[in-house]
């Protein structure tokens, strides 16, 4: 029978839990969280379901896998987590603070289209104000600068498609 | 007296769960089907439904959905004898439906009079304010330029509301709170408006506080047949738009549907009207209505008008575009609750941000009293360019209390995987006490915006661990599994056995 120990991180990185996985027999494990194992049986009903038994209580869990990280729907609640191996957890340096300082990348939270420009480069911005306009799905959205600065650069026009992730403008 | 108008082949000329709902009654009345489609769509699930389909454009509406000659290219092609616009896209542009008719095509819908008479909402609010129906304060008419929109809304006073003059729908429409913020939603409404209807065209009504909205379901016949069929409640809004809408509406009493029904019918009538409709009246806290457009097409909420009357307001649109009549106003009854809610493709977490993509995993629940609207499956890329909405699900029960229950039950199983959505959104809306108690307004998503987006629930944080961790070691199991497998020689009784071994999840 085999075992794991993983690390799950979440918040983004700002919390992490370490899990010990054991297999017992097929589809039955015990997992020890925090200091307590649990006897889970487990049966992955299709490509994104869990069927998870702890104790008699029976719990649907839907696994969304996302790139590194997985959304983790159970009852009304969502969990993004990341699940490491121990190993891989251990290699990872400490997650960076993330600070608005020096010069700041404005990036497509959404694939869409540029309907406007707020704020055209040399002209100063405060922290949340909109320095573009991107529709999406037929609804504006305003991309906002993440601090107090002068818009230094401007990297698209007016009418252009943007993929998500694409550099829209950079904010000094 | 026989059909006038035979129909035996629709195209329909709109995408999405509209489409989709549209064809099904078709197929239903053996009417053959024309679907129509952009780049974005080629694998959207209208497409698929269709009897045939044909390319019309580019992704963007404007190159494609919205383009009236490319739509009569697309019905002469294959012969279609009649238009069914759907709402949203060419659906209350007047000119398009003139094009239709001037093709020799049968649109389904009303008379393009009609269309002009209560598309410009500001020339219909002046026929009903003629009329005697009361109506909210605002402009005379769409506003030509930026300095003399602001000295209108000096003068109706804030907060004002600005609309577009061609559509609903949200579209195009923003709440001005001071004049300082009034250049920018000015602009903003106007390309909103423009991209959404082809049209620019903006005017200004006082916003009132704390309304309901509650539209009223009107159908007509050439043969000067004019009834309603009751109200829907849609005070559940976010940014103006609809996303949990009832029927019957918690506030209404009978002698209230009545008058209301009255005044619709009314209104049809001062315009004309053939078809289905819908009158939209704000009702204030003294259960005081007014005025505030007529929609000339199909609404998104139309299903719980279907539930609640059994009546299949598609089939009867078809109906009566053939020279068919409506049924009088005694046959319609009216039976227990029907909620429907609008699920979305965004982002709750974030701010509500479109989560267009690629869904990965999707289910859809049945069980009883539930009905399912939807343009979408498994696989299916949701694109950018269009309206956010994936699907309608509307549940009917006898009572209001077991709607809702049955609504809240059908939520929990909808699983979709790849794309947020607000899901557990509208869970939280609909178990909310201001919704099961009935007395909610417009302003219920912004009064109770942090009550309705929970963070997760710590106490089951655990499980959703064990889960991942399991689901993680499992993964790392089976690929144990396949380098095993691997490294044996092809053919090997090793390999083979590896492999079987590999594929029963027990490496």
């Amino acid at each position: 029978m085999s075992a794991g120990t993983y690390v799950a991180l979440l918040d983004g990185g700002k919390r992490e839990e370490s899990l010990r996985v054991e297999r017992i027999a097929p589809g039955l494990y015990e997992v020890t969280l925090r200091g307590v194992t649990h006897r889970v049986d487990a049966f992955r009903q299709d490509h994104g379901t869990v069927s998870l038994l702890v104790g008699t209580e029976s719990y649907s869990v839907q696994l969304d896998e996302r790139g590194n990280g997985v959304r983790v729907h159970l009852r009304d609640s969502v969990f993004p987590v990341e699940i490491l191996d121990e190993r891989r957890a251990r290699m990872r340096r400490p997650p960076g603070k993330l600070t608005a300082e020096g010069r700041v990348a404005l990036t497509a939270r959404v694939p869409g289209r540029v309907v406007g420009i707020l704020r055209p480069p040399g002209e100063a911005v405060r922290e949340d104000e909109g320095v573009l306009v991107i529709e999406s799905m037929g609804m504006e959205n305003e991309v906002k600068s993440p601090k107090d600065g002068k818009v230094a650069e401007i990297g698209v026009e007016v009418g252009q498609s943007v993929e998500c992730g694409a550099l829209l403008a950079i904010v000094d | 007296m026989p059909e006038r108008r035979p129909i035996q082949k629709i195209l329909v000329a709109n995408r999405g769960e509209i489409a989709v709902r549209i064809l099904r009654t078709c197929r239903e009345m053996g009417i053959r089907t024309v679907a129509v489609f952009s780049d974005a769509d080629r694998g959207a699930l209208h497409v698929r439904l269709a009897d045939e389909a044909v390319h019309v454009g580019a992704g963007p509406a404007r190159e494609s959905y919205l383009l009236p000659e490319r739509i009569l290219a697309a019905a002469d092609r294959t012969g279609a004898d009649a238009i069914h616009p759907g709402y949203g896209f060419l659906s209350e542009r007047a000119d398009f439906n003139r094009a239709c008719r001037a093709a020799g095509l049968t649109y389904i819908g009303p008379l393009p009079e009609s269309q002009e008479a209560m598309g410009v909402k500001t020339s219909a609010r002046r026929r009903m304010q003629g009329a005697g129906v009361p109506v909210v304060p605002g402009s005379d008419g769409p506003i030509a330029d930026e300095a003399a929109a602001v000295a209108e809304a000096e003068r109706i006073g804030f907060p004002v509301m600005l609309k577009a003059a061609a559509g609903g729908g949200g579209k195009g429409m923003k709440r001005c709170d001071r004049a300082a913020d009034f250049p920018k939603l000015w602009q903003a409404a106007r390309r909103e408006s423009a991209s959404a209807f082809g049209d620019d065209r903006i005017y200004l009504e006082k916003f009132l506080d704390g309304p309901r909205h509650v539209e009223v379901q009107v159908f007509a016949d050439e043969h000067g047949n004019v009834v309603h069929m009751g109200e829907r409640e849609c005070s559940v809004q976010r940014r103006h738009q609809k996303i949990v809408e009832e029927s019957p509406s918690p506030v209404v009493d009978e002698p209230l549907r009545a008058a209301m029904g009255k005044v619709a019918v009314e209104a049809a009538r001062a315009v004309g009207y053939v078809g289905a409709g819908t009158v939209e009246l704000l009702v204030d806290a003294s259960r005081n209505f007014f005025f505030l457009e007529m929609n000339t097409r199909l609404q998104v909420e139309h299903p719980v008008t279907e539930m609640v009357t059994g009546i299949d307001l598609v089939r009867l649109q078809i109906e009566v575009a053939r020279g068919g009549r409506v049924p009088a106003q005694d046959e319609i009854v009216r039976r227990g609750h029907a909620v429907e809610v609008r699920l979305y493709a965004e982002d709750p977490a974030r701010g509500f941000l479109p989560s267009p993509g690629k869904i990965t995993y999707l289910r859809i629940p049945g069980g009883p009293g539930l009905r399912d609207d939807s343009g979408i499956y498994a696989g299916w890329v949701v694109p950018s360019h269009y309206d956010p909405m994936l699907c309608r699900l509307v549940a009917w029960a006898p009572t209001r209390p077991q709607a809702i229950d049955r609504m809240l039950r059908a939520l929990a199983e909808v699983h979709v995987h790849g794309i947020a959505t607000n899901v557990h959104y509208l869970r939280a809306v609909l178990d909310h006490p201001a919704f099961r108690s009935g007395a909610y307004d417009t302003g219920f998503c912004t009064a109770f915006a942090k009550e309705l987006l929970k963070p997760p629930d710590p106490a089951l944080e655990p499980i959703a661990l064990i889960a991942a961790a399991v689901a993680a070691h499992r993964r790392d199991h089976e690929r144990a599994g396949e380098f095993a497998t691997r490294a044996h020689a092809p053919g090997s009784t090793w390999a083979s056995a590896g492999r079987t071994r590999a594929m029963r999840g027990e490496a």
